[in-house]
């Protein structure tokens, strides 16, 4: 445990943690688009940037990606002096030119007041800001169904050959965990569609509610150990059941001790 | 591991106190949260059954988590939830066998029973202590049949 100062109070923090994780634990509102706990961080959407400095370093400071930056001792951190604000504030201004039509963005950018951009507004852009996200977390989860394709300009996130990939089962973790909502999918009755690809819903044995894809609890059964019958029942059947027994047993108890 | 949380149904009167004190020591942002406690009739007419996770020592739910979510606290030997590390891929909530890891809609996030820690206040609102948080002890007689 090493000692920290964010934001002028004393905090203590394990040393080698990143200095986002810190501060988030602190409730210190600082923004992240492409910060997620279940992945390794990136630091691709730049937002997290703070000011750190220290007091042996003479007056310098310099400006850091907090969730790349490890803890060290005595560390002094501003999360939201004028110089980092101005730096998120040209981010912002950056990213709504690029994605001018995502709400996420405007309502972050709008906090920073950043009502409009000062750059060119380009009209065919979508709402992807490749964070990465999407991939990361599909890669944590083994799966390895979609990746960032291209460079530069023409970079975007998309399954191999932009064919329905082989690989995805339907989790969905991809798209309900994008920062700006880009990832397209329907969810209709017992048909799932994501990335192109059409899944047939897992429906409960006994009342006909989903909850996951086919593919997905096939995968979690052979990959996880974990018996297929577990799925083919939905959560309330499951605990319509549970109470059933328990109170089968229950009753048992009751009559034996009377 | 001192203490076992031990539900007792032939004591519940199926008041729901218990869910009631859940969803307020679960809320999100001053609201009240989805029970992770559900007491439920069971088919039985005479005898309601709280049902609440089991915390299983093969836990299927910390199996199911691809990404490590789920983990077992080992002062309570409860299986905690790290809510920041969750993706809501619903897993857990269809592999649970007991029906007992949950999505709240409200809130949209995948719930279930931690023991508040190590001190439930479901067992402590139970008012006819059929719900309770104590030593455990093996039962005195052996009951036949």
């Amino acid at each position: 445990m090493v000692n920290i100062t964010i934001n002028g109070k004393i905090v203590q923090a394990e040393e080698g943690e990143m200095l986002l994780s810190v501060i988030r634990r602190l409730k210190i509102d600082v923004p992240a688009l492409c910060h997620h706990e279940a992945v390794e961080p990136l630091g691709a959407c730049r937002l997290c940037m703070v000011e750190i400095t220290k007091e042996d370093w003479n007056g310098w400071s310099k400006f850091v990606t907090s969730c790349l930056y490890p803890v060290e001792p005595d560390l002094i951190v501003l999360t939201h002096s004028d110089q980092v604000n101005e730096i998120r504030r040209t981010i912002m201004d950056l990213y709504l030119a690029r994605h001018p039509n995502s709400p996420e963005i405007q309502k972050l950018a709008e906090e920073y007041g950043v009502l409009k951009t000062s750059y060119e507004v380009q009209v065919d852009g979508d709402n992807c800001i490749l964070c990465g996200i999407c991939t990361r977390i599909c890669d944590a989860m083994g799966f390895h169904a979609i990746s960032l394709v291209g460079r530069g300009h023409g970079k975007t996130v998309a399954p191999p050959l932009d064919e329905p990939p082989p690989d995805c089962t339907g989790c969905l973790s991809c798209a309900l965990n994008c920062p700006t909502n880009f990832i397209e999918f329907s969810d209709q009755g017992n048909k799932r569609t994501i990335w192109k690809k059409d899944f047939e819903m897992l429906a409960c044995v006994k009342c006909g509610a989903t909850t996951i894809t086919r593919e997905f609890a096939e995968f979690l059964s052979r990959n996880r150990d974990i018996p297929f019958e577990y799925f083919e029942t939905c959560d309330a059947c499951h605990r319509k059941e549970t109470s059933l027994s328990m109170g089968r047993i229950a009753a048992w108890t009751k009559e034996a001790q009377s | 591991m001192k203490n076992r949380f031990v539900i007792n149904p032939v004591l519940c009167t199926g008041c729901r106190t218990c869910e009631l004190a859940c969803s307020f020591a679960h809320s999100v942002d001053g609201k009240m949260g989805r029970s992770r406690i559900y007491p439920l009739d069971g088919g039985m007419t005479d005898l309601w059954v709280p049902v609440a996770c089991l915390q299983c020592e093969e836990a299927a739910c910390i199996k199911s988590c691809l990404v490590n979510a789920l983990r077992r606290n080992p002062e309570t030997g409860a299986v905690e939830l790290n809510e920041e590390i969750c993706v809501k891929c619903m897993a857990c909530v269809a592999a649970c066998p007991f029906g007992c890891a949950l999505h709240d809609q409200q809130h949209d996030l995948i719930i279930k029973c931690d023991l508040c820690g190590g001190d439930p206040v479901c067992a402590k609102f139970c008012p006819t202590k059929a719900l309770e948080y104590k030593p455990f002890e093996p039962a005195k007689k052996k009951i036949a049949g």
